[in-house]
């Protein structure tokens, strides 16, 4: 039943009185599909078939990125869409990369203040350079996603950004 | 023996297709498949209104009407079909600003992209095992948002019911 809160005019309508997704005679066998390790491992071999498409998808995402020239807008966009899936596609330190310079970019545009051009850049050679690696690449992309971590870690402490 | 979830029905609204592909296997994993797909909130509506789903999993960042609006949508609009289905959040944006715009539109739980089989059946499962009261007030309606007490408040009991919560040894 709803019932007010005893210190504000909300009313709190309680689960049992709105309808539920599945019911509770329904919810144990949910939950144990949820936790079944043949379940999580089918998921998971359905989520890694998907993987050659989104590598693909990766590298047309880093075209664009290298062609978007001083265009902040598109820069962001497309490094939100890199940093969303590289995990996904195996190539975690493109990933990386791409958070730290949204997480720059948002935190200055937060704080009314201007991206410093030199770090776009940095990042956009350092994700494109990431994305294309080769397997032995892949620990220098770590170091050079660490620094530009660092880097934007400084910038947006000068900034004021805490 | 069925898994639980077959009768349900789904809505994914996401601009991105290679997204909708990823949450479309995952929930084909736990024997959800009656999945509609949407590429905006505008046309998440319509499927919401012909479709009446059972779980909706939405982006946060999409061009016309993002997460946000088709979120305060479902839970406030009178003719929203039903205001209380469980809303998925999926999004790229975690900083604290988003994440509580999120909370403040009525989304009953946050997914963090890059996406896991585990993140997002640990969200399910919320849904599942603990779901939440709803509340309705002059300025909001949607899940109760104070899910978890506030570490280390040491003053007064703001409710009769948080005293339900108390352990005494």
């Amino acid at each position: 039943m709803a019932r007010q809160t005893s210190d504000t005019d909300a009313e709190l309508i309680e689960p049992e009185d709105y309808p539920q997704m599945v019911s509770k005679r329904d919810s144990l066998r949910c939950m144990q599909t949820l936790q079944s390790d043949r379940v999580v491992l089918k998921a998971k071999t359905a989520m890694a078939s998907y993987t050659p498409m989104l590598r693909d998808a990766i590298l047309e995402y880093v075209e664009a990125l290298e062609e978007a020239g001083a265009d902040l807008t598109q820069i962001f966009a497309i490094s939100h869409e890199i940093r969303n899936f590289a995990a996904n596609a195996g190539m975690g330190t493109a990933g990386r990369v791409a958070e730290n310079l949204c997480r720059y970019m948002d935190e200055m545009e937060r704080v009314k203040k201007p991206v410093d051009p030199a770090i776009v850049t940095l990042h956009v050679a350092a994700i494109a350079r990431a994305a294309r690696a080769e397997e032995d690449d892949a620990k220098m992309g770590d170091v050079v996603s660490g620094e530009l971590n660092a880097l934007v870690k400084r910038r947006l402490n000068d900034a004021g950004v805490r | 023996m069925s898994g639980g979830f077959e009768y349900l029905k789904a809505l994914i609204v996401e601009d991105n297709s290679h997204m909708r592909s990823l949450l479309r296997a995952l929930l084909n994993s736990i024997g959800i498949t009656d999945i509609t797909e949407a590429n905006q909130g505008k046309a998440g509506i319509e499927t919401l209104r012909l479709r009446r789903p059972d779980l909706v999993l939405t982006d946060l960042a999409m061009k016309q009407m993002d997460g946000l609006e088709f979120t305060r949508y479902v839970r406030n609009d009178p003719n929203s079909p039903n205001p209380f289905v469980p809303i998925i959040m999926i999004t790229g944006h975690t900083e604290k600003h988003h994440v509580e715009a999120a909370r403040d539109a009525g989304v009953t739980e946050l997914l963090a992209k890059p996406i896991t089989a585990a993140n997002l059946f640990a969200r399910i499962a919320e849904i599942v095992e603990r779901p939440r009261a709803f509340v309705r007030c002059g300025t909001y309606f949607g899940p109760d948002r104070r899910r978890h007490p506030a570490e280390g408040y040491s003053g007064p009991w703001r409710r009769a019911e948080d005293m339900e919560d108390v352990e005494v040894s």
